[in-house]
C-alpha cells in the first residue's frame, strides 16, 4: 500500500482518530499494530519474518552486550550482530551484484563461458533503512551512549516503526526513544503542521516529481534519439524529480509521524543552495551521511591502519599531507559504502559514490588555487554573485552524478555522456522541441510554475520556517493558502497515462 | 590539573591542529565557532588531544562530544 494511495489515507485518517481516543498508554501499542499492518499489506505475508529475526538478534545481542563487562566478549557480540544483519542485506539486495559483475569481467576477459545465473529474491520492504537504523541502535549500546529497551514490543515498534521504514529517514533510537513511548495528548497546532507537511509532501511528489519524470523517462528511454543537450535538460529534470520525490515523500512522513507527536530527524535542508560538494552532502540524506559517519567513518579513522598510514604518509610527505592521505584513503571507502548503499550496480558505485569521492578531493586539493584565482579577481567570499556562481557550479556537479543514477547502466551513462559532449544541439531549448518530450505547453507551464512555487518556499524556509509564518496570519489568509495547496495537488497531480502514485524512488531502497 | 592549566595546553592542540594561532577555546567552544572544525578534522583534533594528555575517548565520547567544555570534563576524570 503506497503512502500516496487513497486506501492508505483512509486507515491513516482512521489511526489518527484512534491514536488520540484509545487510552494514552495504549499508543505505543496502537503504533505497532499498524507497522505490523503496513508491513503485511505491503507485499508477500511472510517478508515480515526478516524484519521480524532482525529485532530479535539484534533486541537480544543489546541485552548481552549491556549485560557483560568483558570487553572482548561484547566485541564478538556486536561483531556476531553486525555480520547477521549486513550478511542478510548482501544476501537480499548485493548477490547479483556479484554475479552481474562476473559475468561482465567473463565476457571482457573470456575466461569462461560459464556465466553465473542470476538470484532472484524477494527483499522486504525497506530493508536498507530498518537494518541500519538497528546496527545503530546495537552501536550506541555498545559504545554506551544508550541503554537498552528491554520491552520486545516497544523494541519492534523501534524496528517496524511504519512511516520511516518506507524510505527512510534513518531513525537513531537515541532520539526517538522518549517520544515513540510516551503519552501523546492531542495538540492541535502539531497535528496541523504535520497535516500542512502531509500536503507540501504530495505537492513535490505529484505535482513536480510526477511531471518532471515524463521528461526524464522520454529522453532516457531513447537517448539515442534524443542525444546532447536533450540529455543535459533531462538530467537537470531529474535532479529536480528525486529531490521532489525523495524529499516530497520524507515531507509525508516527518508530516505524518508529527501528527503523533513523534518528531524524526529532518533528512533534507535545500540541498541545492549547496555552495560546495562537502556542504551538500550535509544537506542531503543528512541521517544516511550522518549514520556513515558515526559508525563507518569515525571507527574506521580510528582503526590502527589508518594510524599507521597517517603516520607512514606524515614522515614521508610531511604532516599536512600525511593528515591527507589518511583522511582521503577512509573517505574512499565511506564514499564506496555510499555507492554501494544505493544498489548493488557499478552505476551507483561511481555515480553517488566515488564520483563524489573525486569532487571532494580535489575540491579540497584545489582550493588555494580557487582562493588565489578569487582574491586576484578581487572577488569576496560572501559576494552574491559569486554564492550563485558557486551554488551552480555544485548543483551541475551533483547532476553529472545523477546522470550514472538514473542511466540503466554504467555503459549507458558513458554513452550518454559521450553524446553529450559530441553532440551540439542548442536549438532544442528554443525550436519547441522540448514540447514534444511528454509534456505540452500547459503542462511545462505547470512544472515551471510548481519549481518556482518550491524555490521561492524553500528561500524562506532558510530563515524561518513557513509553517510558523503562516500561523502567525490571520486565519483568512491562513485557510486561502492552504486551500490553494490543497486544490493545486488535487487540479495538478499529474497522473498521466497509466500513472499509478505507487512507489517513490528511494523506496526501493 | 586545573581546568585552567589543561586549557592552556588544549588550546596549543587546536592551533596545531587547525593551523591559527590565533584560536582560543572555552568551555562553549563548539565546531561551529571554528572554520575548518568538520567531521574530517574532528577526529584528527580528538587522536591530537588524546596524545596530548595521554588519554582514550570512547567512540561513545567521540560522537556525542557537543563542546569543549565535554572534551574537557572527560580529560579531566580520565587523569584525575
Amino acid at each position: 500500500m503506497s503512502i500516496t494511495s487513497f486506501a492508505f489515507l483512509c486507515c491513516y485518517a482512521v489511526l489518527l482518530l484512534l491514536y488520540y481516543v484509545v487510552p494514552k498508554k495504549m499508543q505505543w501499542g496502537l503504533l505497532l499494530i499498524a507497522s505490523i499492518g503496513y508491513f503485511l499489506t505491503a507485499g508477500e505475508l511472510w517478508l515480515i519474518l526478516y524484519p521480524i529475526a532482525a529485532i530479535i538478534i539484534v533486541y537480544c545481542g543489546a541485552l548481552y552486550i549491556d549485560r557483560v563487562k568483558e570487553q572482548k566478549k561484547r566485541k564478538t557480540a556486536l561483531s556476531l550482530i553486525v555480520v547477521f544483519c549486513l550478511l542478510v542485506l548482501a544476501v537480499l539486495k548485493y548477490c547479483n551484484f556479484g554475479v552481474y559483475t562476473y559475468n561482465a569481467l567473463a565476457s571482457k576477459l573470456h575466461f569462461t563461458s560459464n556465466y553465473l545465473k542470476e538470484f532472484s529474491f524477494l527483499v522486504p520492504l525497506g530493508i536498507s533503512f530498518y537494518t541500519l537504523a538497528l546496527l545503530g541502535y546495537v552501536y550506541d549500546v555498545y559504545y554506551e551512549i544508550s541503554k537498552p529497551q528491554r520491552n520486545f514490543l516497544k523494541f519492534a515498534l523501534f524496528g517496524l516503526y511504519f512511516p520511516v521504514i518506507i524510505s527512510g529517514p534513518i531513525v537513531r533510537y537515541r532520539d526517538v526513544e522518549n517520544q515513540l513511548y510516551e503519552k501523546h495528548t492531542f495538540d492541535y497546532k502539531q497535528v496541523t503542521f504535520g497535516l500542512q507537511r502531509i500536503l507540501w509532501g504530495f505537492f513535490k511528489k505529484l505535482v513536480i516529481a510526477e511531471r518532471m519524470a515524463v521528461v526524464v523517462n522520454t529522453v532516457y528511454g531513447e537517448y539515442a534519439v534524443y542525444p546532447g543537450v536533450y540529455i543535459v535538460l533531462a538530467t537537470i529534470c531529474f535532479a529536480f524529480q528525486l529531490y521532489a520525490d525523495f524529499s516530497g515523500g520524507i515531507d509525508i512522513v516527518i508530516g505524518i509521524s508529527e501528527t503523533f507527536g513523534i518528531k524524526v530527524t529532518e533528512n533534507f535542508n535545500t540541498p541545492f543552495f549547496s555552495r560546495s560538494m562537502q556542504e551538500f552532502w550535509r544537506r542531503w540524506h543528512i541521517t544516511l551521511g550522518g549514520w556513515l559517519k558515526d559508525y563507518l567513518f569515525y571507527p574506521l579513522l580510528r582503526t590502527r591502519m589508518i594510524a599507521a598510514l597517517q603516520e607512514m604518509a606524515k614522515n614521508k610527505f610531511g604532516k599536512k599531507a600525511g593528515k591527507r592521505i589518511a583522511t582521503y584513503t577512509a573517505m574512499f571507502v565511506l564514499w564506496f559504502a555510499v555507492g554501494m548503499w544505493h544498489g548493488g550496480s557499478w552505476k551507483f558505485i561511481v555515480g553517488s559514490g566515488l564520483l563524489h569521492w573525486c569532487y571532494i578531493v580535489l575540491g579540497e586539493l584545489l582550493e588555494p588555487v580557487w582562493d588565489k584565482l578569487r582574491t586576484s579577481l578581487k572577488v569576496k567570499k560572501e559576494n552574491k554573485l559569486f554564492c550563485f556562481f558557486q551554488q551552480t557550479r555544485t548543483f551541475l556537479l551533483v547532476c553529472s552524478g545523477f546522470l550514472f543514477f538514473r542511466s540503466n547502466s554504467l555503459t549507458s551513462a558513458c554513452e550518454m555522456y559521450k553524446s553529450v559532449f559530441t553532440t551540439w544541439n542548442p536549438e532544442v531549448l528554443w525550436n519547441g522541441s522540448v514540447l514534444a518530450l511528454g509534456l505540452d505547453a500547459v503542462e511545462l507551464t505547470i512544472a515551471i510554475v510548481s519549481l518556482l512555487i518550491l524555490l521561492v518556499v524553500s528561500v524562506l524556509q532558510q530563515k524561518k520556517s513557513v509553517r510558523e509564518r503562516l500561523a502567525n496570519k490571520n486565519i483568512v489568509v491562513r485557510w486561502i493558502a492552504l486551500y490553494a495547496l490543497l486544490f493545486y495537488v488535487i487540479l495538478f497531480g499529474y497522473y498521466g497515462p497509466g500513472y499509478s502514485a505507487t512507489e517513490f524512488i528511494y523506496q526501493g531502497f | 590539573m586545573t581546568r585552567e592549566a589543561l586549557y592552556e595546553r588544549l588550546n596549543a592542540v587546536f592551533q596545531d591542529v587547525f593551523d591559527d594561532e590565533d584560536i582560543t577555546v572555552n568551555d562553549a567552544t563548539t565546531s561551529a565557532d571554528i572554520e575548518d572544525w568538520d567531521s574530517l578534522e574532528h577526529i584528527n583534533l580528538v587522536s591530537a588531544v588524546e596524545k596530548e594528555f595521554g588519554v582514550k575517548f570512547t567512540m561513545g565520547q567521540v560522537v556525542t562530544m557537543k563542546n569543549v567544555g565535554e572534551m574537557v570534563d572527560i580529560i579531566l576524570a580520565a587523569i584525575g
